[in-house]
This record gives C-alpha cells, sequence and structure tokens, in this order.
C-alpha cells in the first residue's frame, strides 16, 4: 500500500477520472439530444384513461416523475386539442386512474394550427364531394382527404402563379418609383407603360384571386366530426388536417413508415406554428447557403493569406506579429465580430450601397439591413483565421525537399506554388475550410445581429429575377433552436422540435469536424516524420 | 511533367514561354504579397473601425455660432422680456414689455411677423414679469396686476416643400384679470397639467404664496360649473425668496431664499400646501439665485450666488421611515459669478445656465460634465434653448443676438457614469446599474458597464473553477498514461466536442439541465463528497485485484474506463441521497429553506448552470492546448527520469509538467479568453440580470450577451448603439491581452522544444 502511495499511482487514477467526468459528460449531453430528438416522431399509442372520478381523458404518455405529496407517481399526459382544453398537456396521479385502454379507432390529428387532435372520427359533412362509396367511416375519411388534397395542391399551384404576378408587379413599381425619382417629366411616356403593364398583372392577380377564394371556401367546407375523451363534439375542416392516423392500430412497420414520412417533412417542408412544428426546409437551405457563400469569401482570402505569410513574406518581426494576430483574431469573441458586421456591412457599405443603387426604395433599406450577404462576410471574416492557421499547417507539412527540387528544375515561385506545394497541401485546405463550415453552421450570437429571423417569407434563391438575392433575411437551425427554445410562447411543447433541431444541427456540425479532424490526422501521419 | 507544354515546343518558343512563366511569378507575387497584406490589413482593422463607432461617445459637444444679428428697423421697443426659437433655427423671436412677439428671420435678421398680445385687463400696462416655462410657454404678469399664460408656436407650412419656414403663431392658454384688491404679485406661474383645470402659483410681496385652481366640471346636462380655490399660504419662509419653480403637473413648488435656503412645497392638495422641506442649499449661506426643474420633474437644478450649480431630488432618510428629504446629489462644475437663469433641455437631463458674467454654460445632471459654454464678445443677459435641446439664442448686453447650434448626442456619456456608482434619480445610494431604456421619455438612462463587467467576470471565474481542473488532469491522464491505442480515439473525440456548438450547449443548460438541478440541488452538492468517495473506492479494489495475474495487464493505459462504473454508481448514489436529505435537513426544499435563513434568492438558471455549461465549451480547448504543450516536451526527458528509477507520477509531476508550465499557461489563458466573449451559452442559461452579486444560485449578464439582447433595439449611431459598440472594444481589447500573452509564451515554449 505504501508504494502505491509513495509512487503516486492514486494521483494517477485521479487524472483518469477527471477526464472519465469530462467523456461521461459529453456523452450525457449527445445522449440526451439523441434520445430526445429521435424519438420524437415515433407515434406512440394514445391511452384512453379513465379517472376515479369518472371523468376521461385521451390522449399520449409524455412523462413520468415522483408525486411530491404523497409516494404515488405522476403521469404527464399530451392531451393536445388546445382550442378545447386551453393546453397541450395534463398531469394525472397514478392513484386517480380507474382503468387505462387502448382504443383501436383513436384519431390523432396534425392539424395546421392549434396543435395536434385527440379524439374519435363520429361523421363527415362531404357536401359535392365525391369519393367512391362504401367502407367504413374511416376509408371514407380517408378517401375524402386524398381527394381534398389534390385539389389543394392544385390550389397551391395557382397560388404560386399570383405570387409571381405580385412579385412583377412589385418589380414594376419599384422601376417606376425608380424612373419618377430620376426625371418624372422626361420619362413620363416609359412610365406610363409600365404603370398600364402593372395594371394588367394587378387585374389578373385579383381575379385569380377572387377565384382561388371560392374555390377554398369550397374546399372548406368539407368537414370531419370528431369527439374528444369526454364526447364534446368538434368540426374540422378537411383542409385543416396535415396528418391523420389511428397509431393504436399501426403496427412497427406502419410505424416506421410513419417515422419516415415525418422525417421527410422535417427535411423537405415548411415549419408550421411559429416554427414548432412541421418542417426544417428553409432554416436547413438557410444554413447551407450562408455556409457556402461564406466559404467562397473566406477560402481564397484565407488561402492566400497564409501563402503571403508562409511562401512570400520574408521572416521578420513584422510577419511574427501578423502570425500573433491571426491566432488572436481565432480567439476574439464571435459577438465582437457580429457587432463589427452591423456597423461596417450592414450601415457602412450596405447603406452605402442603398443611397447609390436603390434610392427610390428609401427609406425602406434594401441592403442597409442585415441579410444574407452581410451573414456570410462576418462570418467569413470570423473563420479566415481558421483558414490560415490550416492551410499555413498544411504548407508546413510539405517538405523543403519539393519545393527546392521544383526549383532546381527551374520552375518558378509560382509554378513551384501550384503545381507542387498547393496540391499537396490540398488537405490542410480542406481541413481549415470544412472547420471553417463547422463553425459557420454553429455560430449564432453574430447572426443574430445581421440578418438571422425567425421566419423568413422567402428564400434566399427563388424564380424571380434577379434569383439570388442577396438582400433577404435568411432561417438559421442555430438560432432556430434559440427562438423556439427561448422565445416561443408555448415552449414545453416546443421543446421536442428543438431537441429535432439540435439533433440535425449537431449532426451536420460532428459530421463536418470529424471528416475535417481525420483528414488533418492522415496528413499528419503522411508528412511528419516522427523525431522521437 | 511541369513542362510537358514545353516539350511539344520549339526552342524559339521556349524564351517566349519562360518569360511567360516569369511574367506570372511575378504578377502573382505581387498579388499575393498585397493580397496577403491585405487581408492582414482588413482583419486588424477591425478594431478600429468598431473604435470608430463607440469614440463619439466621449467627443466634447459642440456649440457653433451660426448666425449673429442686430434686429434693426423695427427692433422691439422696451426691455425685452423673454425670447425663444424654433426647432429648425430658423426663427427666433423676442417679446418686449409692451407684450409684442416679434418674430424675425435667422439668417438675415429682417422681421418676418409681430404679434401683440392684449392685456386681458385692457388698457396698456407693460408687463411686470415673464417667465420662462419651457416649450415656448410664458406666464406673463402685467404691471396692472392681470395675468398671461401664453405658448409660441411654430406650424410647418403645407405646401412649398421643406424649405419654407415654419408659420409663427402666439396661443393664450389662460388669462386672468387682477383681482383688484390684495397686493400685486412679483410672479406669476401658471400649469396646466389638466386642461380644464389651470393652476396658478403667485409670489407675493412679503414671502408669501398664493396658490389657486380653476376646475371647471360639467354635469349630465351640460352645464359647466366653475369652481375656483383660492389659498394663502408660506407663513415660514426663512428669509425673501429670491427664486421660484413649478414643476409640470404643478404639485410641487420650489423656492430659494436669500440666506441660502431650499423649500420644496406639496400642493397636490389645492386647499391644504403642505411645506416639505427646508434644506440650506449651501453651508456658507449663500443666496439661492435660480431654481429649476429638470427633464422628468424628479430633480430640481439649484444655482447660488457664488456661483455653484447642484441638482437635488428627495431621498429617504435610512431609519426615518418613508419620509423623504430634499438632498444635495450632483455637485456641478462652478460658475465664475452669480447665476441667475437656469434652463433645462427638453430632451435629456442638461442644464443650460447663465451667470453673472454672461457666460451660458450645458451642464448634464447624471454625467456632473461641463458640455459646453457659450460666450460672446458682450456679456449675454438672456437666453432661451431651442425645443430639439439642438440649439440656442441669447441677447447680449449690446441688443445683438446669437444663434447657437448645439451639436451634443451624448451628453449622459462619461468615464464616471461608464464605471463608477452613480446617484440615480430616486435611488437611495449612488450605485451601478444598467437599465438602458424605459417606456417614457424623460426617463434617466442608466448605463453602468461595471455590472456587466462583474457577470462576464463572474461566469468566466465559475467556469474556469470548473474547467480547469478537469482539463489539466484530462491533459495529464491523456498525454502521460493513457494507451496509445486508446489515445487515438479519445484526443480526437475531445477535439470533436471542441466543435459542438455553442448554442446547443446552451439550450441543454437552460431548458434541460436547469429543471434537473433546480429539483436536486442537494444532490449536486453531495456529489462532490460522493463521487471522490466512489473513486477512492474503486482505486481501492483494483489495487486489490488489479495485483491478480489475470487482470495485471487491464489497469495501466486504461483506468479511465475502469472508472466509468464508479462515476456512475457515485451518481446514482447521490441523486437518492439527494432527496432523503433534502427531506430531513431542509423541510424538503433546500431552496426556500435558503432564502427562509440566509435570504438568498436563487434562480433557476444559475451561476452553477453556467459553470457547467460554459466549462463544457471551454474543457476542449484548454484540452487540446495543454495535451499538445504535454506531449511535445522532449520524450528524452521523462525517458531519462524513467530510467533512474522514477514513478510514472513523479515523471510527470516533477518532470514532464514543469517543462510544459509556459504551454498549459497559454491553454488556460485561451480557454479564458474564450469563456469571457462566449455568447449563447450565457444568453440562453442565465437570467440575464444585471446584478452585481457573487452568489452561485443568481444568473448575471455578461457584456457579450447585452450586446445581443439590445443591439437590435438600439437605435443607429444613438448613445445606447455606441455603447454597445465600446463593450465590442472592451471585449476585443480585453481577449486580445490574453491572447496575445498566451501567444508569446507559447511561442516561448515552442523555441525552447525547437519545434512545436
Amino acid at each position: 500500500m505504501g508504494s502505491f502511495r509513495k509512487q503516486g499511482e492514486p494521483q494517477v487514477w485521479g487524472t483518469a477520472a477527471a477526464l472519465s467526468i469530462t467523456l461521461l459528460m459529453v456523452l450525457t449531453l449527445l445522449g440526451v439530444v439523441m434520445v430526445n430528438g429521435l424519438g420524437f416522431f415515433w407515434p406512440s399509442d394514445t391511452s384512453l384513461v379513465t379517472l376515479k372520478d369518472g371523468s376521461r381523458l385521451l390522449g399520449e404518455i409524455t412523462s413520468t416523475e415522483k408525486a411530491t405529496e404523497n409516494h404515488g407517481k405522476r403521469i404527464q399526459f399530451k392531451v393536445g386539442n388546445r382550442d378545447i382544453y386551453g393546453q397541450d398537456f395534463r398531469w394525472v396521479d397514478a392513484s386517480e386512474i380507474r382503468s387505462t385502454a387502448y382504443p383501436d379507432d383513436a384519431v390523432t390529428l396534425e392539424r395546421k394550427e392549434r396543435g395536434n387532435f385527440y379524439g374519435f372520427l363520429k361523421s363527415l359533412s362531404l357536401d359535392r364531394l365525391r369519393i367512391p362509396a362504401g367502407g367504413t367511416t374511416w376509408d371514407d375519411f380517408l378517401a375524402a382527404r386524398k381527394s381534398v388534397d389534390a385539389s389543394r395542391a392544385k390550389l397551391r399551384k395557382s397560388e404560386k402563379r399570383m405570387a409571381d404576378l405580385n412579385s412583377n408587379a412589385e418589380r414594376l413599381r419599384l422601376k417606376v418609383l425608380k424612373l419618377s425619382s430620376a426625371d418624372p417629366v422626361g420619362n413620363r411616356a416609359a412610365i406610363d407603360s409600365l404603370n398600364a403593364k402593372r395594371e394588367k398583372l394587378l387585374a389578373e392577380f385579383n381575379a385569380r384571386l377572387e377565384r382561388l377564394n371560392d374555390e377554398s371556401a369550397e374546399l372548406n367546407s368539407h368537414t370531419a366530426i370528431f369527439t374528444d375523451a369526454s364526447g364534446e363534439e368538434k368540426e374540422i375542416p378537411l383542409t385543416e388536417i396535415v396528418r391523420s392516423y389511428r397509431p393504436n392500430t399501426m403496427g412497427v412497420f406502419a410505424k416506421a413508415r410513419f417515422y419516415a414520412g415525418k422525417i421527410r417533412e422535417l427535411l423537405l417542408d415548411e415549419p408550421r406554428e411559429s416554427n414548432t412544428e412541421g418542417g426544417l426546409f428553409p432554416a436547413i437551405f438557410g444554413t447551407v447557403m450562408m455556409v457556402l457563400l461564406m466559404s467562397v469569401f473566406s477560402l481564397p482570402f484565407g488561402v492566400v493569406a497564409a501563402v503571403y505569410l508562409r511562401e512570400y513574406a520574408r521572416e521578420g518581426i513584422l510577419v511574427r506579429l501578423v502570425r500573433i494576430a491571426v491566432n488572436n483574431l481565432a480567439g476574439v469573441p464571435s459577438i465582437v465580430y457580429g457587432v463589427f458586421g452591423l456597423g461596417f456591412f450592414v450601415y457602412g457599405i450596405g447603406s452605402g450601397i442603398d443611397q447609390l443603387f436603390y434610392p427610390e426604395r428609401l427609406p425602406t433599406p434594401t441592403f442597409g439591413t442585415g441579410g444574407i450577404l452581410w451573414a456570410s462576410l462576418t462570418l467569413a471574416l470570423l473563420t479566415v483565421p481558421v483558414v490560415i492557421v490550416s492551410t499555413e499547417e498544411g504548407l508546413a507539412s510539405v517538405p523543403k525537399g519539393l519545393r527546392e527540387g521544383s526549383l532546381s528544375l527551374g520552375a518558378t515561385k509560382f509554378q513551384t506554388l501550384t503545381k507542387v506545394v498547393i496540391p499537396m497541401a490540398t488537405p490542410g485546405i480542406m481541413t481549415g475550410l470544412i472547420l471553417a463550415m463547422a463553425r459557420a453552421a454553429g455560430e449564432v450570437a453574430p447572426l443574430m445581429i445581421v440578418g438571422v429571423v425567425k421566419l423568413a417569407p422567402s428564400l434566399p434563391i427563388d424564380g424571380h429575377f434577379p434569383f439570388f438575392h442577396m438582400d433577404r433575411k435568411f432561417m438559421h437551425l442555430g438560432f432556430h433552436i434559440y427562438d423556439v427554445g427561448f422565445q416561443s410562447p408555448n415552449v414545453e411543447a416546443a421543446k421536442p422540435m428543438v431537441f429535432v433541431t439540435t439533433l440535425l444541427l449537431l449532426a451536420i456540425v460532428i459530421a463536418a469536424s470529424s471528416t475535417a479532424i481525420h483528414i488533418r490526422n492522415k496528413m499528419k501521419q503522411k508528412y511528419t516524420t516522427k523525431a522521437f | 511533367m511541369l513542362f510537358r507544354k514545353n516539350d511539344k515546343n520549339t526552342t524559339v518558343s521556349d524564351g517566349k514561354f519562360l518569360a511567360r512563366a516569369r511574367k506570372n511569378d511575378r504578377l502573382a507575387a505581387w498579388l499575393i504579397n498585397t493580397g496577403g497584406f491585405l487581408v492582414i490589413l482588413s482583419v486588424t482593422s477591425i478594431l478600429v473601425l468598431i473604435m470608430k463607432v463607440a469614440i463619439p461617445l466621449f467627443l466634447s459637444p459642440e456649440a457653433t455660432v451660426v448666425s449673429t444679428i442686430k434686429p434693426g428697423g423695427s427692433a422691439p421697443t422696451g426691455e425685452i422680456k423673454g425670447m425663444g426659437v424654433d426647432d429648425e433655427l430658423r426663427t427666433g423671436f423676442l417679446l418686449d414689455a409692451s407684450g409684442t412677439v416679434t418674430f424675425f428671420d435667422r439668417r438675415t435678421g429682417r422681421e418676418i411677423h409681430k404679434i401683440t398680445i392684449t392685456p386681458p385687463g385692457g388698457g396698456s400696462p407693460t408687463i411686470a414679469s415673464a417667465s420662462d416655462s419651457g416649450g415656448g410657454r410664458f406666464d406673463i404678469l402685467w404691471d396692472d396686476g392681470s395675468f398671461t399664460a401664453m405658448k409660441v408656436s411654430f406650424r410647418s407650412q403645407e405646401t412649398g416643400g421643406s424649405d419654407q419656414p415654419a408659420i409663427p403663431a402666439v396661443e393664450t392658454m389662460l388669462e386672468e384679470k387682477g383681482t383688484g384688491g390684495g397686493p400685486r404679485p412679483l410672479l406669476s406661474v401658471a400649469r396646466f397639467a389638466d386642461e380644464n383645470s389651470p393652476l396658478r402659483v403667485d409670489l407675493l410681496p412679503g414671502n408669501r404664496f398664493s396658490l389657486s385652481k380653476t376646475t371647471a366640471t360639467s354635469d349630465l346636462a351640460g352645464n359647466e360649473t366653475v369652481r375656483k380655490v383660492r389659498t394663502p399660504f408660506g407663513d415660514e419662509v426663512p428669509g425673501n425668496v429670491t427664486a421660484v419653480a413649478l414643476d409640470t403637473e404643478g404639485e410641487y413648488l420650489y423656492a430659494g431664499t436669500d440666506t441660502g435656503r431650499l423649500l420644496r412645497y406639496d400642493l397636490t392638495d389645492p386647499e391644504a400646501p403642505r411645506l416639505l422641506d427646508s434644506v440650506e442649499a449651501n453651508t456658507n449661506g449663500h443666496a439661492v439665485t435660480a431654481v429649476n426643474l429638470v427633464l422628468g420633474d424628479n430633480s430640481v437644478a439649484v444655482a447660488d450666488a457664488d456661483g455653484s450649480l447642484s441638482t437635488w431630488f428627495p431621498v429617504s432618510e435610512t431609519g426615518l421611515g418613508s419620509g423623504k428629504t430634499l438632498t444635495r446629489i450632483h455637485s456641478l462644475a462652478r460658475h465664475d459669478g452669480a447665476v441667475t437663469v437656469i434652463l433645462p433641455a427638453s430632451r435629456s437631463k442638461t442644464i443650460y445656465s447663465l451667470d453673472k458674467a454672461g457666460v451660458v454654460s450645458a451642464d448634464h445632471m447624471t454625467s456632473e460634465r461641463r458640455l459646453l459654454e457659450m460666450r460672446t464678445a458682450k456679456p449675454l443677459v438672456r437666453f432661451a434653448v431651442s425645443g430639439g435641446d439642438n440649439g440656442a439664442i441669447a441677447l447680449d448686453a449690446d441688443g445683438n443676438i446669437t444663434f447657437w447650434h448645439i451639436d451634443n448626442p451624448h451628453p449622459e456619456v462619461s468615464l464616471k457614469t461608464l464605471f463608477a456608482p452613480v446617484w440615480y434619480e430616486s435611488y437611495d445610494k449612488p450605485a451601478y446599474v444598467w437599465q438602458s431604456s424605459a417606456a417614457s421619455d424623460d426617463f434617466e438612462p442608466k448605463l453602468s458597464l461595471t455590472p456587466l463587467i462583474f457577470g462576464t467576470l463572474k461566469g468566466t471565474v465559475y467556469a474556469m473553477i470548473f474547467a480547469v481542473p478537469l482539463a489539466l488532469l484530462g491533459a495529464i491522464y491523456t498525454s502521460q498514461f493513457m494507451g496509445a491505442r486508446l489515445k487515438k480515439y479519445v484526443k480526437p473525440a475531445i477535439e470533436i466536442m471542441a466543435a459542438i456548438p455553442s448554442v446547443v450547449i446552451g439550450f441543454l443548460a437552460g431548458l434541460w439541465l436547469a429543471p434537473l438541478l433546480d429539483k436536486a440541488i442537494v444532490s449536486f452538492f453531495l456529489a462532490f463528497a460522493v463521487i471522490p468517495l466512489c473513486v477512492m473506492l474503486s482505486i481501492l479494489i483494483w489495487r486489490r485485484i488489479g495485483s491478480l495475474p489475470r487482470l495485471k495487464r487491464v489497469a495501466p493505459g486504461c483506468e479511465f474506463l475502469l472508472l466509468v462504473p464508479a462515476l456512475l454508481i457515485g451518481v446514482y448514489v447521490s441523486h437518492a441521497l439527494g432527496g432523503i436529505l433534502e427531506a430531513s435537513l431542509f423541510a424538503g426544499d433546500l431552496k426556500l429553506w435558503l432564502f427562509n435563513t440566509t435570504g438568498v434568492r436563487s434562480d433557476q438558471r444559475n451561476s452553477i448552470i453556467i459553470a457547467f455549461a460554459l466549462g463544457l465549451a471551454v474543457i476542449p480547448l484548454i484540452f487540446t492546448i495543454a495535451e499538445d504543450a504535454l506531449s511535445n516536451v522532449p520524450k528524452n526527458l521523462s525517458a531519462a527520469s524513467l530510467a533512474i528509477g522514477a514513478s510514472r507520477w513523479q515523471t510527470a509531476w516533477r518532470v514532464v509538467l514543469p517543462s510544459a508550465l509556459p504551454g498549459i499557461f497559454s491553454a488556460i489563458m485561451i480557454g479564458f479568453g474564450r469563456a469571457v466573449g462566449e455568447t449563447m451559452i450565457v444568453l440562453m442559461a442565465t437570467g440575464n440580470t444585471p446584478i452585481l452579486d457573487w452568489s452561485i444560485f443568481n444568473g448575471f449578464r455578461s457584456l457579450s450577451a447585452n450586446i445581443a439582447v439590445e443591439i437590435p433595439e438600439a437605435p443607429v449611431f444613438g448613445t445606447l448603439y455606441r455603447i454597445l459598440f465600446l463593450s465590442a472594444v472592451l471585449l476585443f481589447v480585453f481577449t486580445f491581452i490574453i491572447n496575445t500573452a498566451a501567444e508569446v509564451l507559447r511561442q516561448k515554449f515552442r523555441k525552447k522544444y525547437g519545434r512545436f
């Protein structure tokens, strides 16, 4: 025992404990995100609970905890039906429950608004909607929904056409504004013809709007009547229903199919209910586009700076200072970059652009407000040090002999650089780029200042001229987490969605950075000669 | 391969090719040099640019003379009793003793308009006194004892564009004939807090006041009944009243006397005005020469014959219940002579004052800054300030009128208001407060950065207390004792941990860990005892069974895996024990118990959560750098140590660690720098309340989170906006210093061992 202590073995075990604690914490973090994020979409059974006082409730069991007063358990149900009960969740003491059943005909509806509905299908009210006759009410319901969905898809096409018309009209309006602010008298003829064109577009828009309103009113008249656990009736238009299913009748495969459908919705659809339901497509799109745009700025600048530092600048006090500065900038808080982006890009350059090119739209800012371009530039600035450091490492790992060989064969410095050094340093550059992208994807604080919004009306790329709208605000996965988790009115109901977003963001970032680390380690093995 | 193209060509084009290659090379060299230099330049200019936004905070305000005129021809006759200027500084006006308001153009001095006020009593009396109530309002007392309250306003012209000067107008708000009996008042002031019931206060000869309030009520039938109350008061005035001020609501009357006393009356009950305070305005009995209220009506500015200027407001006396006494709060810069007039600014807590020497000064109440002084060749005798706080007009002894344009964007900021305790209105003592905005316009902004800097340091310190031991010990273990095979997985794992976005950590800390820890706070503290105990027990067990032949080769190199069960058991045991302990010792609720016994309030999102979350964010950074430093200590050092019989711990502790110390310090510093600037975690996992309190049960607000919270609402180029830029500068400078120190240390360390 004495020698064990004297040799310091307990201390070694102590350091080991520190490492275990760290690793356990990370695993816990990942585990919590995984369990909560992955489990959310799996349809859980709906239980019909009869309480001792005779009342009944229908819902999914979401959690169980020890009751504080007595020694029993407390069960949390998600009872949905926000429009009837006022809140989505209900706590029930286990001791109050008389019986629990899992009826096959319990229906779960996902609605466009007001969250889930749990209840039983009672009857349908479908005037003038032709559906194949026969079958149970449920079959009829499904058939009716199919037909309504098909009509709705048609309407959506019409809506899209209307959006086109509207954006064209808006463009004409801005053109007129520009012309009349420049020279209202000289451009009289042009202005008049533009105005006439615009009137025509607006007339078509209004005609379509009227038709659309009629058609959607007719669609909305198809309803289904449901009853909740206590028997209260609720009439729900079929157009309001996003998804309807009877979880208690579903087998594992049906549930898996359902799960896959939810994932598809998550990745490809628009958000609903102030981002707490539906998909994440605009946020994913915004994040990806912002990161790509950032790479376009940050990669060339970072590489050029690194090449300058490593290959062209003469070693000396200046280069040493510059290197300290670059390393330092990697440590400057990201919010400072955000503040800089706001002061320099948005209010500096952006306002300048507005005054030069879009004076007719003022005081409504075009580039003089946060947008995807400024966000990308700000993040490019933030990630340039990452690219520089990593590229430098890559350049440093290219053996001197190769450079000298190339130069001795008569190649110029630039040829050596492009044909020998850079290709060999590519892994280093790639590492830098990937690390920069991972950093940019996860960074939120500066974006909050320079252009991220909770709900962007349109994507930065669309079918309207000029296709890339660099001035538009955008959505971002990281900000989505902050916004939905901390700013939404119903945090408890929003939490699962935040976990899903977190999981997605974490997966992207971890996949990117593990690739980068893998490439770097490969590179290290390839070029470093072990000194000892 | 490089010259494949060259191989195919003849020697004639060889020279051309080489020339082109050389040209390309030179061009590229130039491009890369300038490009590289530009990148460095632009990246380092960040600081300069954010500083550029922050610096105007500290620039002195400027008053520039825009024109000096001498009204010619139809110059007002008699003594000038009042003056003013419109918000655009285009038109000035003078009120002379005959009751004529003359408007004239600022640039030419030409008369534009002339309006004569008819005295209510008829005849042609002259003005005995006119007091400037701000916003173009004048309360005129005629020498026949009648009274007129009037307002000069400027209506912008609807046609003709913005170049046209505004049309002046004079509106009479209250007219009262002299009472006939009784002496003529010396001074009268009216207030219109309620449109139907104007309130008028007169200063009568013999140092008495008289309050009259007219209340017009209409019953259901539409019959108006007018009730008039008239109350004399002020028997107890010590000395002669020399200055009077009434607040906009007409609730409090302030008066100064020639014996240097300051009085405050409560007029809320018009039938029974009460003397609330009678305090000494200065210690040496100088007469009070001017009194006026500061914007917001909370503070009163007082000046005396000695030239001293101060602001006062009622403060509750400690130990005397709810009684409040008028207290001297801010002493502003002194004047050379007695102050004759004090006028408040209408958009900030700036006070303009004119002294006997003829100089107008502007002082800010909160920052106690002397903002500017306005003087002309001849002493000034009368002045007025524009409603937009952007200009002033003054009359000198020779009858010349001077217009100033005043550029005073950030009067409330000084180093003192940013960093030192300031006595804000309605506070009982000087304090460090951050409260940047409120519902009302006359709010006194409280812009102390001290609580934010404190919050930043608090979070960082707690995070470092948590992170540094774990990261460093983990790094020592990984670099010195861990098996190479495991190390290949553990190191990248920690590096990937560094990539976890802070918003994810913040979210989990705020919405998952905080409620969890809220319920299990006792277990948390218990874990500090239970987990080490479990670890020790487990070490002992391994000491016993580790010598068994089959297990002998297991332990070295993967101790950390063997400890995982011990840690899990520790967590479970402390959780189980925590519930029991809380029920038996703290009556089932530690938070309540803490509040009842020690008065410590505890928030759900407190500093413990931050320590965890921020710690988790900096651990990988510290770990990676420290591990690198430890691994880069030449192996021959440790090999020599081991060879002469030192144990692996002794080698690590006495040989490797001291050599790697600079690298480890640099790791800690870089971790510190990261924690200081972290935004999202702090934003999401604390309550963001800017308080000065080291308690681990409260949250705080950090500089970075403050920027994120406030900058979307800050008006561009306003004071708050610039202060937020200033906090960004502070963050930048702070992290820059720390990182530079770390970098220098690291370079030293590299030099020592010749590689990195």
